[in-house]
């Protein structure tokens, strides 16, 4: 539905987004994960056609974000971070204005208006002015207003920011609802969110995405803490040779201990064979330990490492 | 054009939803009024009427095209009127909704040229409003030339000041700059030029000559006289292309400058 192949977004001599691909399947609820600044703003308006990217491509539902930005258009809702309404308009005036520049057919529109209304539980505002209204109806306001023709994606950037809890519980299960017809980019920097909606989570980091996978797989992503007696540039590819493991960090040096994470592929266990690789090399072990990383530990890990990578770029 | 009339419909009603359409429609009116004042008082004056240099003829000189405070009327109310109209949705960020929806930069543009073109319009009806009475109550012979030229001349013009107008409402955030650069550019247009065009006078008349078919002052006088200049109104709408052109293309820009 999302194909996102190699999207920069230059501003002056800052890279805002820098070399990004990914793809969304149909139906998926994608979250967009990262630290204030990390350039999810930026992919999303790249993506709705709001910006022109600097370099690379983007094709939503089959059609190009720069060749035919007005077919892009018409298949997607777009939520901004901020919400923006007209203040002086009543909701329903709103809606029934949003619908008609969507070309929501004229005999349908008001059955569209109403469908949206009771989907976001607006009834009860649905005459006031919009000026009025609290921070939460106005942000479901916007989410009807992204509803109305029925898009086959949706982009909501920050769809929760600024709610009170009973509010942000609220949308975030009018947004799993939402997930069984429509396919959904969200982007959010609260954890919990991304674990409580999304199916798949890409994380991003200042401007690069420095993690993209299934919910469930991260999770169960683990690595193993070793500490053994030896040189650690012979334990390090010795380990390596391990069947199974995908990377070894050497993480620290304690006296004659080496401390080392091994990464192993698919989540699977391998303490087991660790060990004996240790041992048969005459390596003493003093820790062998299986650590589970939340997605908390991950998203933190995988900030750093961009910013680790920007630092020794800029380095050099 | 169905988005441009719904565009269209709701500038519209975003003008009447706020004070301010009212107040520019008050202060006109007044304006009308004592101009209107000014008129009947100049025509009821025999040795006025009878003097050489006599306004009986074109009565419209008085009422309008030469009217100080007609022109200081313009040169506020078209600022106001305009400086909302995209300043303000680039503040609120409202652009980005109306840009991510299936409607043309070409489209929002032209909506918002046409709800600052139709208020312009509708601000100058009051004018319109008491000359009925001259004619029907004091039974003054109007000559219906200098009416028509003034009709087609003024909103060709009206045109091309909103065109101006939109086009600095389009290069700023904020409403109270665009109103200023309007306004410069407008007192420019019909303060300076003149100037200008006397100073040139003497020493290169073929500078003055263009300059005095540039000055929009001139170019309405000569339309309360009843000459309907064509090339004016050509000039007012070339001018008015090429500004809602630039405009389009500033508001295809965005943030990608």
């Amino acid at each position: 539905m999302i194909e996102v192949d190699r999207l920069s977004r230059r501003f002056g001599s800052f890279r805002a987004v820098d070399d990004v691909s990914f793809a969304v399947g149909t139906g998926e609820i994608v979250g967009l994960l990262g630290p204030n600044g990390a350039g999810k703003t930026t992919t999303m308006r790249m993506l709705t056609t709001y910006l022109t990217p600097t370099s690379g491509r983007a094709v939503l539902a089959g059609h190009d974000v720069l060749d035919e930005p007005l077919e892009v258009r018409r298949k997607l809702g777009y939520l901004p971070e901020s919400v923006p309404l007209y203040p002086e308009m009543r909701v329903r005036e709103f809606l029934r204005f949003r619908a008609r520049l969507k070309d929501v057919p004229r005999s349908s529109l008001r059955r569209a208006i109403s469908e949206v209304v009771t989907r976001c539980r607006l009834e009860e505002v649905e005459n006031r002015i919009i000026g009025q209204l609290s921070r939460g109806y106005r942000q479901r306001v916007g989410l009807a207003g992204a509803l109305l023709h029925d898009p086959p994606i949706l982009i909501l950037d920050e769809p929760t920011s600024g709610l009170d809890p009973i509010q942000i519980l609220e949308v975030r299960s009018l947004i799993r609802e939402l997930g069984a017809r429509h396919t959904i980019l969200l982007s959010t920097h609260i954890l919990p969110e991304v674990e409580a909606v999304c199916n798949r989570v890409i994380i991003i980091a200042r401007g690069r995405i420095a993690v993209d996978g299934r919910l469930e797989d991260l999770r169960r992503e683990s690595s193993i803490v070793v500490e053994a007696k030896g040189p650690a540039d012979a334990i390090a590819p010795a380990l390596q040779t391990v069947a199974g493991v995908d990377r070894v960090a050497v993480e620290g040096q304690d006296g004659p201990f080496v401390a080392l994470r091994v990464q192993a592929r698919d989540g699977r266990d391998l303490r087991e064979a660790v060990g004996q690789k240790l041992v048969s090399n005459g390596w003493p072990l003093r820790r062998l330990d299986l650590s589970r990383s939340t997605l908390e530990e991950q998203f933190i890990q995988a900030v750093n490492r961009e910013a680790l990578a920007d630092a020794r770029q800029e380095a050099s | 054009m169905r988005h441009v009339n719904e565009l269209l419909r709701r500038e519209l009603a975003a003008y009447f939803l706020s004070p301010m359409a009212y107040l520019v429609l008050l202060a006109f009116q007044v304006l009308a009024f004592l101009n209107f004042w000014v008129l009947v008082d100049t025509l009821s004056d025999p040795v006025r009427t009878h003097g050489e240099y006599s306004s009986l003829n074109d009565p419209m000189t008085t009422y309008i095209s030469s009217s100080p405070s007609f022109w200081l009327g313009m040169l506020m109310a078209i600022p106001v009127l305009t400086m909302r109209l995209l300043a303000e949705e680039r503040r609120s960020g409202t652009i980005e909704t109306l840009l991510t929806l299936p409607v043309t930069e070409t489209q929002v543009v032209l909506a918002k040229w046409l709800a600052g073109v139709v208020m312009y319009l509708v601000l100058l009806i009051p004018f319109a409003l008491y000359l009925p009475f001259l004619y029907y109550q004091a039974h003054f012979p109007f000559d219906v030339g200098p009416l028509i030229a003034l009709a087609a001349g003024l909103t060709t013009l009206g045109m091309m000041l909103v065109a101006i107008g939109v086009l600095c409402s389009a290069s700023t955030r904020n409403q109270l700059v665009a109103a200023i650069w309007t306004f410069a550019v407008l007192f420019c247009l019909v303060g300076m030029i003149p100037l200008l065009a006397q100073f040139a006078a003497r020493t290169r008349t073929g500078w003055a000559e263009a300059l005095q078919y540039t000055s929009i002052l001139h170019q309405v006088a000569a339309f309360g006289l009843g000459r309907l200049d064509l090339r004016h109104l050509a000039l007012h709408l070339s001018a008015c292309v090429l500004l809602l052109s630039l405009t389009v293309r500033i508001v295809s820009a965005r943030g990608n400058r």
